[in-house]
């Protein structure tokens, strides 16, 4: 799943100063699920921009709307035309851009996309993926170094690794873990392959077609 | 209506009333109970009175003297002790406002009802309700049958009794008393003048047992010494009174002997104390007030040559034989002789009915179609203990409300009430133990009573009521059995937030994959209502949309610098002292209020939300602290960046420290 | 003087290291090594130490090249990518600079860029690749070079990694991606570096313990709390504390370890950490005067 988190009221605020009417979007699948865009982030947020406009003497008119899922073209379709001439979107980056080629009126992103990531308990999400476009988890025991690793590297911990915990200190070392869970799975030999550099290219695939490749030559 | 006692607990069978929770099954006319419970756990009295009285027309009676059988039934019976839904009923009566009649369009058909007990008003009430003409015809000075002749002051005085009364007048009943049925007016002639008439006279005629020196002066009946004590007669009953009788009436008569200033009451009766038919809080009050119970002795004669001077008994060996059938076995050689001034007899009433010229069973009571309750004669129904023999007060209310949906259906063709009364439901099963593990025990709260040596110095009510305090607390201990969380499957984001909040597991996922609630894992915390970010649960009980509209009501007449104070009960008393303006909103955990509920409320106008939290040892659902306190930081940090930091305090009662801060987790 | 020389002899070697400076003046840089000359074998250049932007560590080399010393360049894969990393490598060995030590580096957040793009394209070991390939004279997309380094290509170790066993597994994928010699990251217990020895004996390579001069227990405890792999033992730390004399007592501790260890390895890398000025005293104090080439 794709976790977002709200972005500063301040830095929404700045975005959506001087429209007149503004409809905030929720989306009903990822960012409801990261419990930052689902009806009740987008009523809460209505009020809370309510407040803050009343406060400084702005009135922008506010109403609510939550989609299936923004990132689907259909989904949007049901949007109802109105009478807003902006739109705040509590979906993940793809959720904006696709409203904002959508829509015909300006789509600012009131979430900040953060990872793919998996739950780890009530309203806490673990990065697991970064969507690189070459998977080595099946060298790692299921560990992503590139997203888990704070520098991405691929052949083993860093020399700034302390007891397990990543230098920058706010994590274990996805190196260590990676080591010690393929030692329990008895493959700690795969360990000693050297990872060549990363392909880069498939980070730049900025549209897949599946019939792709399909087709005869 | 049919119980079945299956464990069906889907969400759908409470949703289509087909699941009841067990103190609602087990009263005779389903009053939704956990609903006005809930109402009252949040303050809202006038609330809980509604829902009572939308099946229950006499809530200031019933909140006194009804034998309670839904507290047989609470589900937290075996965790602690069941919750006091009668004194809560009876909180409802008399702190809430009984509310304006709702009545429907007036409709052709003119009903006479006799009788204007408990049966009789429910009758006429719900056909008044639905728009009919009703008269109602009383022997009695005064309406309310056996309830003001019956059962004396002390449990249930005049003005309680005249609230409901009043209420049920009010939906433009016309009510004649002092009319006897057979001697001013006869069924027949009613029938002439009504489109159906009603009988529910009750059982007036208390028995007494043909012993020798039965006649005697100061040999008295149950109920023409109860209607006299109603009456307020002054009586000398001598220093020594001995009751006959082991039931509720005898228990009734014996401590209205003590209040005439009797010295000595006994109560004998023939019964075992196991199987006295008296009810055990009942016989506890008695004995508490001085009376003497003696069991299994069965009179044999009334002493003395011109007055009484005793009451002679033999042991009592058995009462009922093993088909459970009355057969006294007694054991004529040990004999006991009771010094008495006066004996009254309080063994059991039967129907007075020769006047009335219906056919009657076998056991002498109108005969009628158990269903619509239709005597013989067209356009004759009878209901209550006339036609069911001696039954609880609600029984009769029961048997009023069918004998007036079988009416309405009869003038207007529509059966749907009546046919409802009959529908088949679930009830729910007992609490799962992982729940009962996690429940906090909480004693129920005493109710004030009148010290048993002051209580017996007048006819002045015993037991003082809840305060509204004391009534929100009590109610807070209810588990909130089948009015718990609903999903609405098709807003679910499939997040699993719920399954991860709630404490007893209630939330659980199927094979398929899809979220369900299992209901008798749930009590209506509402720790996934309000992290769900769908918005796609919501508590049969309470909504979001609920709390606004008490929260606009609330700051309808707020001032220039009004504090909004949300809390459990308790209001901080510094806030009283300081003199600041402020509006309380009683909720029955902080949980249910939302981010939004706050902006909402600071948006209404007020200048500052206030969240007054309880202790940990004083709160209702212990695993919600935690969730409060992030609901609080997260409330706090969205004000912080909107400047507005000032506008959110937070105490904890009772210490009413107030602090800007929020403990760290 | 030179390190290749000091491995090709058999000789003990002695590095130290010094920072380039954050700006433009080399002179207090070069007074610095001018300390050092005659001591030492080499001096490794380091290269945005601890993620703190400073001149080039390639410029800095080129500097000591041209005053006379043997640097060592030390790449960090941090702020450059395979691009960037080649054609640095392909401009030091145009300067006849010849060791290189290659590291992963620091991450951006510890430094004074903190919001900077961490690249990471390569990381150490891929680097060491990389500085293979180069050598044989082809570049990391399989093309040929017109003209191809000869480096001495080094690496580093920590010899008390917690924990020890994923890091003595890169060590051997660090040998086996090309690192002929190893500078280690301080170590103060003896036995645990000869314990390290044994096992990295089994490989080819030179290895050169590092130190630390401590001049306090303040630093100590600093150290084995904050650096990742230092774990400075009880007893040296409670040795300064009860010193009249801490900077002696320091001294006098890391001459006496030098001492302990110099037959189980190589050489070893004094890391001087801000007091250059004592790491002669530390040679002095270890005996280690002879053998350098001045």
């Amino acid at each position: 799943m794709i976790v977002v988190r709200q972005k500063p009221l301040d830095e929404i605020c700045a975005m959506i100063a001087g429209h007149r009417s503004v409809l905030l979007v929720g989306c009903n699948t990822c960012a409801a699920v990261s419990l930052a865009g689902g009806e009740t982030e987008v009523d809460t947020l209505l009020q809370l921009l309510r407040l803050t406009n009343k406060r400084h003497g702005m009135f922008i008119e506010l109403s609510p709307a939550v989609l299936q899922r923004q990132c689907e073209p259909e989904y949007i379709e049901c949007l109802q035309e109105g009478a807003y001439d902006a739109v705040l979107s509590l979906g993940c980056g793809a959720g904006v851009a696709l409203l904002a080629s959508t829509v015909g009126k300006p789509v600012y992103p009131a979430l900040d996309t953060l990872f793919i990531g998996s739950a780890k308990g009530l309203a806490r999400w673990q990065a697991e993926c970064s969507a690189c476009g070459q998977c080595v988890l099946g060298m790692t025991a299921g560990i992503c170094p590139i997203t888990r690793c704070a520098k991405g590297i691929l052949n083993g911990p860093c020399g700034g690794v302390s007891d397990g915990t990543c230098e920058l200190g706010d994590r274990p070392c996805a190196w260590v873990e990676i080591y010690e869970r393929l030692d329990s799975l008895g493959c700690a030999k795969k360990f000693d392959t050297i990872l060549a550099p990363k392909d880069n290219t498939t980070r730049q695939i900025c549209e897949w077609d599946m019939s792709e490749g399909c087709d005869e030559k | 209506m049919a119980i079945t006692h299956t464990n069906r607990s889907n969400q759908d069978d409470t949703r289509d009333g087909r699941l009841f929770a067990p103190c609602r099954a087990r009263c005779p006319i389903h009053v939704d109970v956990p609903g006005y419970l809930a109402a009252i756990a949040e303050g809202r009295f006038m609330d809980a009175l509604e829902i009572i009285l939308a099946r229950n027309p006499l809530p200031s009676v019933c909140g006194r003297v009804c034998l309670r059988p839904c507290e047989d039934g609470c589900r937290r019976c075996l965790l602690d002790e069941p919750v006091a839904i009668a004194a809560l009923k009876r909180a409802a009566a008399d702190t809430g406002v009984y509310p304006a009649p709702r009545l429907a369009r007036r409709i052709p058909g003119r009903i006479a009802i006799v009788g204007g007990g408990p049966a009789g008003l429910t009758a006429a009430h719900d056909l008044a309700a639905l728009g009919l003409s009703v008269s109602i015809y009383e022997d009695k000075p005064r309406l309310g049958g056996m309830l003001r002749y019956g059962i004396p002051n002390y449990r249930l005085p005049d003005y309680a009794l005249d609230r409901d009364i009043e209420y049920v007048l009010s939906h433009g009943i016309e009510a004649h008393t002092g009319v006897r049925i057979g001697r001013d007016i006869t069924i027949e002639e009613l029938s002439a003048q009504y489109d159906a008439v009603l009988v529910t006279v009750g059982l007036q005629d208390s028995r007494a047992l043909p012993i020798p020196g039965a006649d005697k002066p100061r040999v008295l009946k149950a109920l023409p010494f109860l209607e006299a004590c109603a009456n307020g007669e002054s009586m000398d009953l001598g220093a020594r009174v001995v009751v006959i009788g082991g039931g509720n009436v005898a228990m009734d008569v014996a401590r209205a002997a003590r209040r005439h200033h009797a010295k000595e009451v006994r109560v004998v009766c023939l019964e075992s104390r196991d199987t006295m038919p008296a009810a055990a809080h009942e016989i506890h009050d008695a004995e508490m007030e001085g009376i003497t119970v003696h069991c299994s002795w069965g009179p044999r004669e009334i002493t003395g040559e011109n007055m009484v001077e005793g009451l002679r008994a033999v042991r009592c060996e058995r009462v009922f034989d093993l088909e459970r059938r009355f057969a006294p076995v007694f054991d004529e050689e040990t004999v006991n002789e009771f010094a008495a001034d006066t004996i009254i007899f309080a063994i059991g009433q039967g129907p007075d009915i020769d006047e009335l010229g219906l056919p009657v069973t076998f056991r002498n009571s109108i005969m009628v179609d158990p269903v619509d309750l239709k005597t013989s004669v067209a356009g004759v129904y009878a209901a209550g203990d006339i036609i069911n023999g001696p039954t609880k007060i609600i029984d009769a209310i029961a048997s009023g409300h069918r004998a007036a949906a079988s009416i309405f259906r009869d003038l207007t063709g529509h059966g749907d009430t009546l046919e409802s009364l009959d529908q088949e439901s679930a009830v729910l099963g007992r609490v799962p133990d992982t729940m009962a593990a996690k429940v906090e025990t909480r004693r129920r709260i005493q109710m004030e009573r009148l010290e048993h040596w002051d209580a017996i110095l007048n006819f002045d009510e015993v037991e003082l009521g809840y305060t509204e305090f004391e009534a929100s607390r009590e109610a807070q201990r209810c588990l909130s059995c089948t009015a718990g969380a609903r999903l609405a499957v098709e807003k679910c984001a499939s997040c699993l937030t719920c399954t991860r909040v709630c404490p007893h597991g209630a939330a659980c996922l199927n094979m398929g994959g899809y979220l369900y609630f299992e209901v008798e894992a749930c009590h209506a915390c509402g720790a996934c209502v309000s992290q769900c970010p769908a918005q796609a649960i919501n508590l049969e009980t309470v909504s979001e949309e609920d709390l606004s509209r008490r929260v606009q009501r609330k700051l309808a007449d707020r001032g220039m610098d009004t504090s909004l104070v949300f809390s459990c009960g308790h209001v901080p008393d510094t806030l009283i002292e300081a003199g600041v303006d402020f509006r309380a909103v009683q909720v029955s955990c902080l949980l249910r209020v939302s981010e939004r509920s706050v902006f909402e409320a600071l948006e209404e106008g007020a200048s500052r939300i206030v969240f007054t939290r309880c202790t940990e040892g004083d709160c209702r659902f212990p695993h919600a602290q935690d969730l409060v306190n992030k609901r609080i930081r997260h409330i706090r940090k969205m004000l912080s960046e909107a400047e507005m930091s000032e506008a959110f305090l937070v105490t904890t009662a009772p210490d009413e420290h107030f602090t800007t801060e929020v403990d760290t987790p | 003087m030179s390190l290749s020389n000091a491995f090709g002899a058999g000789r003990f070697a002695i590095t130290s290291e010094v920072g380039p400076p954050k700006g433009t003046d080399v002179a207090e840089m070069l007074a610095t090594a001018e300390m050092l000359r005659g001591r030492v074998d080499a001096l490794n250049v380091t290269d945005n130490q601890a993620a703190v932007m400073r001149l080039s560590t390639l410029a800095a080399c080129v500097h000591l090249k041209n005053a006379g010393f043997d640097p060592v360049l030390q790449v960090t894969c941090r702020d450059r990518n395979r691009l960037a990393l080649q054609s640095d490598l392909l401009g030091a060995a145009s300067f006849g600079i010849t060791n290189v030590l290659a590291l992963t580096g620091d991450h951006v957040s510890v430094g004074d860029h903190p919001s900077a793009r961490a690249v990471f394209d390569l990381e150490s070991v891929q680097l060491l690749e990389v500085i293979r390939l180069l050598s044989a004279g082809v570049d990391a997309a399989g093309k040929e070079l017109h003209g191809s380094p000869e480096f001495l290509v080094g690496a580093v170790v920590t010899p008390e990694a917690r924990p020890l066993r994923p890091q003595m597994a890169k060590f051997a994928k660090k040998v086996s991606a090309g690192a002929s010699f190893f500078q280690t990251q301080a170590v103060y217990d003896p036995e645990s570096f000869k314990r390290f020895m044994e096992n990295a004996r089994q490989f080819e390579v030179k290895v050169m313990v590092g130190v630390v001069v401590l001049r306090s227990a303040g630093m100590a405890r600093f150290m084995n709390k904050n650096i990742p792999g230092i774990l400075v033992p009880d007893s040296i730390i409670d040795a300064l504390e009860s010193s009249s004399d801490p900077q002696a007592t320091g001294i006098e501790l890391t001459a006496r370890f030098i001492d302990e260890v110099r037959d189980y390895c190589d050489g070893v890398h004094i890391m001087a950490v801000g007091a250059e000025h004592l790491v002669f005293e530390v040679l002095d104090a270890a005996g280690l005067t002879e053998g350098c080439i001045a």
